[in-house]
């Protein structure tokens, strides 16, 4: 029921990203070109050019890496570290679940507890310890 | 007559009754009935509001002689059940394209940042201190998400138990049940106790998905990760962890707790269960056999 990823591009996109936030942990102003993209990712598999920039392309839509013109040529960077875009990740998902309004894009398993409530659920499950 | 029963059975089913159903805990304890009914309410509500529209709209312009008041009337009637349908389906609409939208945003990103679990498959792992644990529910790639801060948090377990527990989410396809009802409170947000739908709906799905996980693991577990969870990592929550103050909205879990500690009583809730889905049949068929035929024959007479 549970299926990770969606495939090769899934895959791809992955491989490119993981370079990207190489490339960015490394030096954050530092960007890269289709070509260098191309040699890293073709020393683990066989690749087209233009598959490179299909999936750099579906990832500048999706907001995750930004595009700089240089010349002629495009420069690809990640449009933040891997660290600070787990941050935005959870940041994202914490927001959602504390809608008011319950109309939410994921499930959480639990909300988030105020101190007073935590001593009644702290109660609570003493209660279930001793039944 | 027909459009008078309607009207006062939508009114009735839109605000007391589901004002009420709230008020009664005892429901929590079979949650499968309990989301059956609320379901079976919410239909025959709306439902019920739309056939008095159409029975008064009909019963003025099928008359011999419709004066000026009754071309009111018709229009009027009409207009009622028109708006409640195109409300509900524009509101169905912007919230479930609003909702899809969310989720393929984090799922692209979950897939980028996550890695798998090596002894849990089909689990994804984010690297970050904060402890949380989600589900990304679709119609075949659903997600579920914890945290590094969770799998440190919690014993391994505790950690089954609040899988067992999304996964359950996944099955049952959870978000549907809370999106329908998402997409009432958005359409009447007044004068109809939509919000008290949603809450309870909220924990009923909840306290589902927690038998799920109890049936697997044990309750202690559950529980143990459900305070575990809600309080955080002792210094701080999941919330405070990425710079966000959501204190107070915990209500759900103490419910949870209390029902995880609750001796079973199996026959007792086997009547309930089959009391209350009898109610919600009764709910949808009464109206259209005792109310709705009677008239559709009338038309045709």
């Amino acid at each position: 029921m549970v299926i990770p990823f969606n495939g090769r591009l899934g895959e791809l996109e992955r491989a490119v990203m993981d370079h990207l936030w190489d490339t960015c942990d490394a030096d954050p102003a530092a960007t890269v070109t289709v070509r260098d993209l191309h040699e890293a990712l073709e020393a683990d598999r066989r690749l087209a050019y233009t598959t490179v920039m299909t999936v750099l392309d579906r990832l500048a839509r999706k907001d995750l890496v930004v595009q700089e013109r240089d010349g002629r040529a495009y420069r690809y960077r990640a449009r933040a570290g891997r660290a600070a875009m787990t941050a935005a990740l959870m940041h994202d998902a914490l927001e959602d679940f504390a809608h008011d309004d319950r109309r939410t894009a994921l499930v959480a398993f639990v909300d988030v507890a105020s101190p007073d409530e935590l001593e009644a659920l702290r109660q609570a499950l003493d209660r279930v310890r001793g039944s | 007559m027909t459009a008078g029963v309607l009207a006062v059975l939508a009114v009735v089913l839109a605000g007391p009754v589901p004002a009420g159903l709230a008020r009664l805990p005892a429901f929590r304890r079979t949650p499968v009935a309990a989301v059956i009914v609320w379901q079976a309410v919410a239909l025959a509500a709306v439902l019920a509001a739309v056939g008095a529209g159409l029975a008064l709209a009909t019963d003025r312009a099928w008359r011999e002689d419709p004066g000026p008041l009754s071309a009111v009337v018709v229009l009027v009637a009409a207009g009622v059940a028109a708006t409640v349908v195109v409300r509900l389906l524009a509101c169905g609409h912007l919230v479930g394209t609003r909702i899809r939208a969310r989720r393929r945003r984090f799922r692209s990103h979950v897939d980028l940042l996550a890695h798998r679990d090596r002894e849990r498959p089909g689990v994804l792992v984010v690297e970050h201190d904060a402890p949380v644990a989600y589900c990304l529910p679709a119609m075949a790639a659903s997600r579920v998400v914890v945290s590094t801060g969770t799998i440190r948090l919690l014993s391994s377990a505790e950690l089954d138990a609040v899988i067992a527990h999304e996964r359950a989410h996944v099955r049952g396809r959870h978000d549907l049940v809370l999106e329908a009802f998402s997409v009432i409170q958005r359409a009447f947000p007044r004068w109809v106790a939509s919000r008290a739908a949603l809450d309870e709906v909220s924990v009923l799905v909840e306290v589902l998905a927690d038998r799920a996980a109890v049936r697997r693991h044990g309750s202690d577990p559950v529980a143990h990760a459900l305070v575990a969870l809600a309080a955080g990592d002792g210094t701080s929550t999941a919330a405070e962890g990425v710079g966000l103050d959501l204190r107070g909205s915990g209500r759900t879990a103490l419910a949870r707790v209390g029902l995880l500690g609750r001796a079973s009583r199996p026959v007792r809730d086997a009547v309930q269960s089959a009391a209350l889905v009898t109610a919600a049949a009764a709910l949808l068929v009464l109206p259209t056999v005792l109310v709705v035929r009677p008239w559709l024959a009338s038309l045709a007479g």
